[in-house]
């Protein structure tokens, strides 16, 4: 077994006793659970209004527009899960990123880690694998979830592939709560202050969720954590196009957001993303470069600092 | 000798006054209530922008339809209220407010748990809800010498955008804003710090702090928000159904059962309370937009009482709970 298989067994050990990250990995998927009922029972009720619109309009003889909602594919049941991902998946990677590493500090053991036989990139990359299996466990009981539920909801046909589509959402969604995970392991090894990396990514992860929208799109806070209403289109104003295209690529909560549109079927019809960037090259780039920065930081991480008495 | 006793209010105001000037120095604090500053002018100068798009599409298509001869009382005037335009920074409040909020009470306790002064602290003739109570008094000073320093800041943005001064009557309901705010990060304050002072770890405490803060702040509000069919469809069902006003509310009248259970997800949280509060008072809600203030005030007061009431709970608990002597160090 490699260094880094052993110290990623480890900490993934040491993370699955931890009481915090258990509870947050089961709130994740209580919401998991909850969003494609959300999703059919909110598609369930517009129908039931379109249908009490139609017989008014039909009995006053005026034309009948067509159901807004009938056209939706199977899986925009799950556009909940997109947000519950960003908000929920995010905040769980950041807090098992910063564990990974304070919880060695904390107790000490980052000099007994120094001691052993493992060279820096070994540990750096123990934390990383670490992290990233940890993510896509996440991921894949939400896949688990979501999967389960739709097969019982009723009047839901989904097909090979539709299923081929909610791979892909997953990943786009591994790909997006990892980066921040990514981001605050890099913290919590570049800050020794304690919770200071936990804070530094939280502060990150706000600025991108709930910032960047309204300098994009004027997309206030709660608009932005609405599946529907966060793809509307960019206002139509020099600033509004200029800023979408300065910081479309950043903006990485609206392309992950437009990206779950696209997947799940409830995008709207000729919504661009913002900016020249496709999300999902933005969202390979910003893993990328957020694994760099965590592979930098751990690498560089002080294995004498830390400690009960620090 | 009780001469050299100090009195519980003395000392009360003693721990209150230091623990507010020890936060209001810690640079990280300064910085969190920068940025939120900076947020809230972001979403003030872009609702700005917006509405000034807007005004200028209707400048064009009013010219438009004067140039063909035609009514221009077809299209409807955007209309302009200052206050308006704070919709964003009170949804900034709401959510990063909180945030700095819950570090605020998660650091007033590290703080103590760090240096083990907590437990020198509770050597000394002072109840245990007393220090408490301390705390809370000074993270309240906190939350209000902030908001105050975001709502200042934001009012005379808004003059300058907007070109218009705020009256007397605005100041005045800016003023019932901040109260309410106050209310509202001081309980987030007393959550944060009750969670970290009672966790094994102060960082636990902090995590679960964060969780509560997901679930009632984001969450909660949000199932809420994406369970109105008015929102389910871009613009809105009715009006892409084109049905109008009498027969919408006949409709939803018969969806009750629905609308009172996602209502009743909505109120749920402390947030929502906040925001349909403040939304009334600054008119930025439309059916309160131009309402006289005691009339807002009288529909409105079951939110306020919430919130006081909400903040009043927790710090009861807070102050309850007796604080565990094993726990009082940094990492036990």
């Amino acid at each position: 077994m490699s260094p880094a298989r052993i110290l990623s067994r480890q900490a993934l050990a040491g993370l699955a006793r931890d009481r915090s990250v258990l509870i947050l990995v089961a709130f994740f998927a209580a919401m998991v659970l909850v969003t494609a009922w959300l999703g059919w029972s909110a598609t369930a009720t517009v129908n039931a209004i379109y249908a009490d619109a139609a017989a008014y309009l039909s009995g006053a003889g005026q034309p009948v527009p067509p159901n807004p909602v009938s056209t939706s594919a199977p899986l925009a049941v799950l556009r909940n899960l997109g947000v519950y991902i960003s908000l929920i998946g995010a905040f769980g990677a950041i807090v098992i990123g910063q564990h990974l590493v304070e919880a060695d500090r904390r107790a000490g053991t980052l000099p007994l880690i120094g001691a052993g036989p493992f060279a820096r990139r070994d540990i750096a990359l123990g934390k990383m694998r670490a992290l990233v299996t940890a993510t896509a466990a996440m991921m894949a009981v939400a896949g688990v979830i979501a999967l389960g539920t739709l097969l019982t909801l009723p009047s839901l046909v989904v097909t090979g592939p539709d299923l081929g589509r909610l791979a892909l959402f997953l990943l786009a969604g591994w790909a997006y709560v990892t980066t921040f995970g990514f981001l605050a392991l890099g913290a919590a090894a570049r800050l020794p202050a304690t919770a200071a990396g936990l804070i530094a990514a939280t502060v990150v992860w706000l600025v991108i969720t709930f910032v960047l929208p309204e300098l994009t799109a004027n997309l206030h806070p709660t608009a932005a954590i609405n599946p529907v209403t966060t793809l509307a289109a960019t206002p139509d104003a020099g600033v509004f196009h200029l800023f979408s295209a300065l910081l479309g690529p950043v903006s990485l909560a609206e392309g992950f957001a437009w990206l779950s549109g696209d997947l799940l079927g409830f995008l709207p019809e000729g919504l661009a993303p913002r900016g020249l960037v496709p999300p999902a090259l933005a969202l390979s780039v910003a893993l990328v470069l957020s694994g760099l920065f965590a592979a930098q930081a751990a690498t560089r991480l002080d294995l004498n600092a830390g400690g009960p008495d620090a | 000798m009780p001469e050299l006793r100090p009195s519980l209010s003395g000392s009360l105001l003693t721990i209150a006054l230091r623990d507010a000037r020890e936060q209001a120095r810690d640079r990280v604090l300064l910085w969190a209530t920068l940025a939120l500053v900076a947020a809230a002018a972001v979403s003030l100068v872009t609702g700005a922008i917006a509405l000034h798009g807007d005004a200028a599409t209707y400048a064009a298509a009013r010219a438009q339809l004067l140039a063909l001869g035609k009514d221009a009382a077809a299209i409807a005037a955007p209309e302009f209220y200052p206050l308006k335009l704070l919709r964003g920074t009170i949804e900034q409040i709401e959510i990063m407010g909180a945030v700095i909020a819950l570090v605020a009470g998660y650091r007033a306790a590290a703080a103590e748990r760090g240096r083990q002064t907590l437990a020198l602290i509770l050597t000394r003739p002072l109840p245990h809800w007393a220090y408490g109570l301390a705390k809370i008094l000074g993270g309240a000073a906190l939350a209000a010498v902030a908001l105050a320093l975001v709502l200042v800041a934001t009012g005379l943005l808004l003059r300058l955008v907007s070109g218009i001064g705020l009256g007397f009557g605005d100041a005045g309901r800016l003023a019932l804003t901040w109260a309410a705010g106050v209310f509202y990060l001081t309980a987030l304050f007393t959550l944060g710090f009750g969670l970290s002072l009672w966790a094994k770890s102060p960082v636990s405490g902090l995590i679960y702090a964060f969780a509560l803060w997901i679930l009632v702040v984001l969450v909660a509000p949000q199932i809420g928000d994406t369970m109105d069919p008015d929102n389910q469809v871009a613009g809105g069902v009715f009006a892409q159904l084109s049905v109008p006003k009498a027969e919408q509310d006949r409709i939803k009248a018969g969806f009750a059962g629905y609308e009172s259970f996602r209502n009743g997800i909505e109120v749920a949280s402390v947030t929502k309370h906040f925001e349909r509060f403040t939304f009334a008072v600054l008119g930025i809600k439309d059916t309160y937009t131009g309402a006289p203030l005691d009339k807002v005030l009288a529909e409105k007061r079951g939110d306020l009482l919430f919130l006081f009431l909400f903040s009043l709970g927790l710090g009861g608990v807070v102050l309850l709970k007796p604080i565990n002597p094993d726990r009082l160090t940094k990492e036990s």
